[in-house]
Formats: C-alpha cells, sequence, structure tokens
C-alpha cells in the first residue's frame, strides 16, 4: 500500500508535508533558505539542521542518533552549495506509532527511519529548496531461519514484524534517483549474502524500471506493483497539477 | 536563530486604524473566536485543535512511578510545552522564548493548580506506586492565540484519555493490558478553559482570540480562565498598560458565554468520537467503570 501524503499543509513554515503510512504518521516542516547563527554558519555551503521530535516525552539518545542519519542523508542530496551561508531547518514531529511498534522486538528507530527519510524528502520538495536528486528508501526484514517463511519481508508493517515473531535482522536502504545506495542502516546478525538479497529486493522495491525481461510479476491488481520512485512523482505530480489548477483551468 | 520578523510601522497602524473604525482585518466581531476544530486521534488521548490557521496537538501518556514522599496518596501530573521550529524559525530547542514560559505557566496555573485532574485517583498504593500522567503539547502552526488553543486541547485530551486498568493484591500491582480489560477514563472535577483579551487603546477595545498580527500591535493581554459553571480559576494580566477594573468584570461575562460555547462543542466532539468507536454496541459491558 502506497503511503499517504499531504503537501503544504501548514501555514507558517516555508515547506511542509503529513505522511502516514503502516501506523506510522509523522508530519514535517522545512524553513529554509534563512538566517544562520554566526557559530554554525559555513562560508561555503548551507547548514542543514534537523530536529525529530518524538510522539511523547523529551527528545532521547536514539533521536538525536536518527537526527545524525537523516542529516548526513539529506547532506548529499541537497545542492547545500548553492545556497551557501543560510539555514535549512527540517523539523520532524512524530505523531503517532502502530500501536505493536513497542512489541515488534525490532530496533525501533531502524523502524521509523524510511519514513522520516520520506517525510524530510517530502517536505523539502514543498520549500523548493535545491536538491541534485531524489530519495526513496525502504525497510527489508529478514525472519530467522528456522520460522516458516524465511524470504525477507519487505517494508513490512508492525503486524507483520510480530506474526514472524523472530525477526533475525533488519537493513534500511535509501537509494538515490540515479539509482545509487544512499544509506544503509543494518541491524542483527546477517551473512553477506543474505544482506545482498535484501539489497536487491531494496532496489526493486525504491527504483528499479519495470517492463524489462523476467520481470513478470509486473502486472499486480492494486498499486502494489509501483515503485517508490513512481510514487514520489505522483505525490509531487498531483502538488503541481494543484499548484497550477488556475492556469489549467483558463 | 533568526528573531521573529516585527510587524512593520504600516501594517501597525492600519490594523490600529481599522480597530478604531471597529473593524478587524478578517472581519469577525470583536468579541468573536476563529472557526474551531478538533479532531481526535485513533489511539485515546490525541486531541488535534485548529483555532483558525493555529494547529496545536495534545497527547496524553501515561507511565508508572514512586509518588512524591511529601504527596504518598497522589499520582504524578505534569503538562510539557515545548516549542519547536515547525511553529516558527524563532523558536528554538533547548531555549525558551517568553511565550513558551506564559504559555507553560498559564496552563499549569488553569489546569494543574485548579485540581481540574483529580491526581488521588491516580494512585495505585500509597507511598508505593502511582500513575504519572504526561500531557505533551505539540505546536504545529502559529498564528496567535496558543494558550486558547492548548488549552481546549489539554482538556479535550484528558477527557478523551482512557488509563489501564489495575488489579492490587496486597503490595504486588498488575496492570491490566487492553485486552483484559477495558481502559477507564480519568476522573475530571471540572473542565477549565481559557479565553485571552487583547487589548488597544488605553483598555478602550478588546479583542477575544488575537491572531499573530493582532498579538503584535496590542498593548496587553488578558487572560481569563473559567469553567462552565461560571467560576473563574485563574486571571492574568501581562503587558504594561493599565486598565479599568469594571472592564475585567466585563471580561469575564463575554469569558463565560465563551466557555460555555466550548465546553458544548468539546462534549458533542467526544459523544461523535464515542460513537464511532462504540461500533459494536458493546462499549456497556465492557467499561469497569464504577459508578459515582
Amino acid at each position: 500500500m502506497a503511503p499517504e501524503t499531504e503537501l503544504s499543509n501548514l501555514h507558517r513554515a516555508d515547506g511542509s508535508a503529513t505522511y502516514t503510512h503502516h501506523g506510522y504518521s509523522i508530519i514535517g516542516a522545512v524553513n529554509g533558505p534563512i538566517e544562520v547563527p554566526r557559530r554554525d554558519e559555513l562560508p561555503e555551503e548551507a547548514t542543514i539542521e534537523v530536529n525529530v521530535r518524538p510522539a511523547a516525552g523529551v527528545g532521547s539518545p536514539k533521536d538525536r542518533q536518527l537526527e545524525t542519519l537523516v542529516h548526513n542523508t539529506l547532506r548529499s542530496i541537497i545542492l547545500t552549495r548553492s545556497i551557501p551561508r543560510t539555514l535549512v531547518q527540517i523539523t520532524l514531529q512524530i505523531r503517532s506509532l502502530p500501536e505493536e511498534a513497542a512489541s515488534t522486538g525490532v530496533n525501533p528507530s531502524i523502524a521509523i527511519l524510511p519514513h522520516l527519510l520520506h517525510t524530510s524528502l517530502l517536505a523539502l520538495l514543498s520549500a523548493s529548496i535545491p536538491l541534485s536528486t531524489i530519495l526513496t528508501s525502504v525497510l527489508v526484514a529478514i525472519p530467522a531461519a528456522h520460522t516458516q517463511p524465511s524470504t525477507p519481508l519487505l517494508s513490512p508493517t508492525a503486524n507483520d514484524l510480530v506474526r514472524a515473531k523472530s525477526i533475525k535482522s533488519v537493513h534500511v536502504f535509501a537509494f538515490s534517483g540515479d539509482k545509487k545506495l544512499l544509506l544503509n542502516e543494518s541491524d542483527g546478525v546477517f551473512s553477506y549474502e543474505e544482506w545482498e538479497e535484501a539489497c536487491e529486493m531494496a532496489e526493486e522495491a525504491c527504483c528499479r524500471e519495470k517492463g524489462g525481461v523476467g520481470l513478470a510479476e509486473g502486472m499486480d491488481v492494486d498499486g502494489q506493483s509501483r515503485n517508490l520512485e513512481e510514487w514520489l512523482r505522483e505525490v509531487v505530480k498531483e502538488k503541481v497539477a494543484y499548484e497550477q489548477r488556475w492556469k489549467t483551468a483558463t | 536563530m533568526p528573531r521573529e520578523a516585527d510587524i512593520s510601522v504600516n501594517e501597525r497602524a492600519f490594523i490600529q486604524q481599522a480597530l478604531h473604525e471597529n473593524i478587524r482585518l478578517d472581519g469577525r466581531a470583536f468579541d468573536a473566536f476563529r472557526p474551531l476544530d478538533l479532531i481526535f486521534g485513533d489511539e485515546y488521548g490525541v486531541a488535534d485543535v485548529k483555532l483558525g490557521k493555529t494547529r496545536v496537538i495534545a497527547r496524553i501518556s501515561v507511565d508508572v512511578t514512586v509518588p512524591a514522599p511529601e504527596r504518598k496518596f497522589d499520582g504524578v501530573f505534569q503538562i510539557v510545552t515545548e516549542f519547536s521550529p515547525m511553529a516558527s524559525p524563532a523558536f528554538e530547542i533547548g531555549r525558551p522564548t517568553d511565550a513558551e514560559v506564559i504559555l507553560s505557566r498559564i496552563l499549569e496555573k488553569a489546569i494543574r493548580r485548579s485540581n481540574a485532574l483529580d491526581t488521588e485517583s491516580l494512585c495505585i498504593i500509597a507511598g508505593l506506586k502511582c500513575f504519572a500522567l504526561r500531557a505533551d503539547v505539540h505546536i504545529i502552526d502559529h498564528d496567535g492565540g496558543l494558550i486558547d488553543a492548548s488549552c481546549i486541547a489539554v482538556m479535550a485530551a484528558l477527557q478523551h484519555f482512557r488509563r489501564p486498568d489495575v488489579l492490587v493484591e496486597g503490595e504486588k500491582a498488575r496492570i491490566l493490558s487492553v485486552r483484559e480489560r477495558e481502559p477507564i477514563p480519568l476522573s475530571i472535577l471540572h473542565q477549565p478553559l481559557c479565553v485571552s483579551f487583547s487589548y488597544f487603546e488605553e483598555g478602550e477595545v478588546f479583542l477575544v482570540d488575537a491572531n499573530l498580527a493582532e498579538e503584535q500591535v496590542r498593548q496587553g493581554e488578558i487572560i481569563v480562565t473559567m469553567n462552565r459553571h461560571g467560576e473563574v480559576c485563574q486571571v492574568a494580566k501581562y503587558g504594561g498598560a493599565t486598565m479599568d477594573p469594571l472592564a475585567l468584570l466585563n471580561c469575564t461575562n463575554v469569558a463565560l458565554q465563551k466557555v460555555k460555547d466550548m465546553s458544548k462543542f468539546i462534549q458533542r466532539k467526544l459523544e461523535e468520537d464515542a460513537k464511532k468507536r462504540d461500533a459494536g454496541g458493546l462499549m456497556a459491558e465492557l467499561s469497569a467503570e464504577n459508578a459515582r
């Protein structure tokens, strides 16, 4: 199932996005390029600030780690050198988590990472921050060998993870628009072969082009066959069509 | 961090001139609130309040802790308001602005110190275990009227929240999960709500629910907290200008009317939400709540 999104829904922020997928709901807001405090100013590139705010309670080291991961990934796709000595401020407010999130047994900060990346990208697009490429990201979970379906689970819901009982390892992959691996975050025990299989699978879901030879399952009933890049393009296309409605109406 | 952009001299003069001619910028009456919207989340205790362009989300969460030694029979209840750069780039995390300090102080006075929530009902075993209730207020969009919106959000969320039931056997207490026992609502003693008045022209003009532009032009503000029975919980005045004591009495009368309307609105939304959750009509049988 494709994630639900709403772009530019906040009035105050320069760009914003609300993203809901598999029970994860996140509000993202981007302010930028704005004035940067003297201590953070970089002479030749823009400063990027990421704030991840949990739904309940104050931020913990886990949130700081997520901030670092998102920051480093976004720094490689924002054209920071074209807006030097400015600040791009990204705030990600987690609104709700799936009910079973606590009992899945996988690292919760890994499970939420793809959603945070998608939200921040959509908010950046909505704020018209110069980007060199887009990114798509997906979670792959490898169940332990003794359980029945030993094939990796692609973008599993929290419920899927609970039902799979023991998960050996989880991986998050993020790919850029030109199909290059941007980020990999793995947790658990896995062999190189398993990692490669997961990576293949993630690439397929994120940005592999359809219509090639040997891809028979391309004609699925629902939107499942669409890869994430196509979904992203669709979201942005809808937004642009909405903003250009004054022009198309005449 | 950039400073909040000050309103320009022209805009300021324009708003003042318009108020002089009894017109508000958005065409509202002087004593009218902006359109209010309240949406409850899928989970218990999440309220999303929209007041015009201002948007606030309150979330209640619960935990078990040891009560304070001097208050053995009371649970813990705290309200956390932390502004994020989402509402305005002028807000910085970890460095509270004046608005943030005032907001948390008013909410503290209005809800916690007025005993809106019966903290004794949060006690599990005296001196050993109690529930710690926490209300997180997230400011999503900022267009003035944060105090009114946050107060509505916290009160609505508290009334919507259900805490898990506990089973006490001697010294041992067991928290029953949602599957074992239907969670029970909090015991709310009364519902205080805030109405803020901004005054202009040396206390000649009073505006209810000023938006951000009007807030930047005003001479001072008065925040009246009342419940729908007409009991004033607190009155706070900020800003240097003086005001007539009789005008304050008038403010409380206006506030009572507004609070009654808002309470009715929250009640209606709560009932709608309860009806939606009570799909199979089993709620009455599942309920573990004792009749008072």
